[in-house]
């Protein structure tokens, strides 16, 4: 059991983890603090990137699923380092690996498209609004375009 | 030592910001002016049928994002089918009340004032969710540098619109006919007069020299208690019939006293309960129809007459009827009906709606919504305005533009005074307003 380690070594490579250091801008400007309460040192992206860098078995870890996968830590890093990349080559790995409990797939093209506790966030914040009759959240972006094309056409 | 942990927590409460306090929801400004004259809000028309799929509007749009021509990184996607031909081309449709405002973490999408939905591109992390909040995926991430792009119909200007070969996006201001709301009120006020203060007891049976009319339920039943077909009196109740035939229930819309009634007690609820599901059932009416005329067979009198709304309100003005009439007392029963549904009775119990609803099938125009101008879930106006709810608000928020059964539909067009689009409309029976009518 490798544990992905060379797909570990190639996203600290891709991403320029090495360089952090730890100054926490990332943190800061990460939208995650707003989205869930439970936010820590965890999931925050500086903590991941410290996890991959001690070598702890990241891709077995809840947390590296809560990210949103946005440009906000890569932005304003001083130091280059694409915490962006690095938390999608994880899950890459960590899929490869055969851990999809936390990778939420298509149901029209099968892609692992979003992250679970980022679709329940999104869930939560439209549970108020009227009820999403053909399953919005079930079906990636493009997809949805594809049905919308086939329904108005 | 907990004293000083409470007080702790509670100042952190004090202090702490929430998203809240640092950028508050935009809330729609309601004046008393827009009331009548409604801020019309431009948009962009896409019509399916003269799209080639060029893929134009893509590089166009993408030279405005990132100043090179780039298809990927534009606020237009062309969607295309090869299989089937069809093409498509996705673009924010500028909703009324978004989705992607609600599920953006950071707040960075808004609403403006001129109904133009627009990313804030200081607080946009890019991360994505509004594209997964869109029902048509209308946020596009630029596959080159993980931007999220959105259409903001380049500020009135939409440089698509300019450069279609095809003309297949036009850009318009809207059609709001705000002014059909003012001639319905007054038909409904006129004949309310006229029918309830002037001519009393006009609508049931009326009769100046050879011209008569009479209400179609009461010949009905007229016909079932007496035996005897009366060729007059089935005549005269044929003038509504024949109305109902060329325009729909055009009577139950705008004509109809008790509607006028019901519409009157809509202004003044403040907000329904909704009925339980056995309750609904719009087949109702047909069977207090058949009872009524079967009753009338059994007890050899009108049974019905004796309770209709519309007759008791017809022969209740007058000193001598007023007082005497406790039949009046059906007309509050009735009426407070609507605290459930907007007018329960005409939806699921009148006999009389019932008759014209029956006639309706042989009906000449019909109420269409155009699939090419409506906006489907962006908008979903004309659902929430329609008195007698036959507009599905699922369909369309499904993408669909809803069939409207023209036997329930009581012609009040207020979807179409309403539709900022101009997208409802009254055709005949046999146009086709829209290729693959009711799909689109």
């Amino acid at each position: 059991m490798k544990d992905g380690k060379d797909k570990i070594d190639e996203a600290k490579r891709l991403s320029g983890a090495d360089l952090c250091v730890e100054c926490g801008r990332c943190v800061a400007a990460c939208p995650m603090a707003e989205m869930y309460i439970n936010f820590s040192n965890e999931m925050s992206p500086r903590g991941i990137i410290k996890k991959t860098l001690v070598g702890d078995p990241v891709i077995h870890d809840r947390n590296i699923w809560y990210c949103t996968e946005c440009n906000a830590g890569t932005d304003t890093c001083p130091q280059g380092v694409s915490c962006r990349d690095l938390i999608r080559k994880l899950r890459e790995a960590a899929m490869d690996e055969n851990i999809m409990e936390n990778a939420k797939t298509c149901k029209c093209c099968g892609r692992a498209f979003v992250a679970v506790p980022v679709e329940d966030f999104v869930f939560a914040r439209l549970k108020e609004e009227p009820p999403n009759v053909f399953g919005l959240l079930d079906i990636c972006p493009p997809c949805r375009r594809e049905i919308y094309l086939q329904r108005n056409t | 030592m907990n004293e000083q942990l409470t007080e702790q927590k509670k100042m952190e409460q004090d202090f702490s910001l929430n998203l809240d306090d640092v950028r508050p929801l935009r809330a729609e400004k309601k004046t008393f002016l827009g009331y009548f004259m409604p801020r019309r809000h431009s948009f962009v028309i896409f019509h399916p049928d003269r799209c080639t799929g060029c893929g134009t509007c893509e590089m166009i749009c993408s030279t405005r994002n990132r100043e090179k021509v780039a298809p990927a990184s534009a606020s237009v996607k062309v969607v295309r089918d090869e299989k089937g031909g069809k093409n498509f081309s996705i673009l924010c449709q500028h909703c009324r009340k978004p989705l992607c405002v609600t599920a953006c973490p950071t707040r960075a999408i808004e609403r403006g004032d001129d109904g133009i939905v627009r990313i804030d591109r200081l607080f946009c992390t890019d991360c994505g969710l509004c594209a997964m909040a869109c029902p048509a995926a209308a946020p596009i991430k630029d596959a080159g540098n993980q931007e999220i792009h959105k259409c903001d119909l380049c500020e009135g200007d939409p440089l698509c619109v300019k450069h279609c070969p095809e003309k297949a996006l036009t850009f318009t201001r809207g059609k709001a006919f705000r002014w059909i709301k003012g001639l319905r009120w007054t038909s409904q006020l006129l004949s309310f007069l006229l029918l309830v203060m002037v001519f009393i007891g006009t609508f049931c049976y009326f009769k100046t020299g050879s011209v008569s009319f009479a209400c179609p339920t009461g010949t009905l039943q007229n016909i079932a208690s007496t035996g005897a077909i009366v060729l007059v009196g089935a005549a005269s109740a044929l003038a509504l019939l024949f109305l109902t035939m060329v325009a729909g229930r055009l009577f139950c819309g705008w004509v109809c006293p008790f509607g006028f009634v019901l519409d009157l007690v809509d202004k003044i609820i403040p907000k329904r309960i909704g009925w339980p599901g056995f309750l609904k059932n719009r087949m109702t009416k047909y069977g207090v129809l058949a009872g009524a005329v079967g009753g009338s067979y059994a007890f050899g009198f009108q049974v019905f007459c004796t309770v209709c709304p519309i007759g008791t309100l017809c022969r209740s003005y007058g000193v001598q009827s007023m007082f005497k009439s406790a039949e009046l007392a059906v007309i509050p029963v009735l009426a407070s009906l609507d605290i459930g549904e907007r007018r329960s009775w005409c939806r699921y119990f009148c006999p009389v709606g019932a008759v014209l609803g029956l006639t309706a099938l042989l009906r000449i125009v019909k109420i269409s919504i155009g699939a090419t101008k409506c906006k489907k879930f962006s908008c979903i106006q004309c659902a929430e305005v329609c008195p007698v709810g036959i507009i599905d608000a699922d369909k369309l928020r499904e993408g669909v533009s809803p069939k409207i059964p023209m036997t329930e539909c009581i012609m009040c067009v207020r979807c179409i005074d309403r539709c900022p689009y101009g997208a409802a409309k009254v055709r005949f029976r046999w146009q086709k307003a829209v290729p693959g009518e009711g799909r689109i």
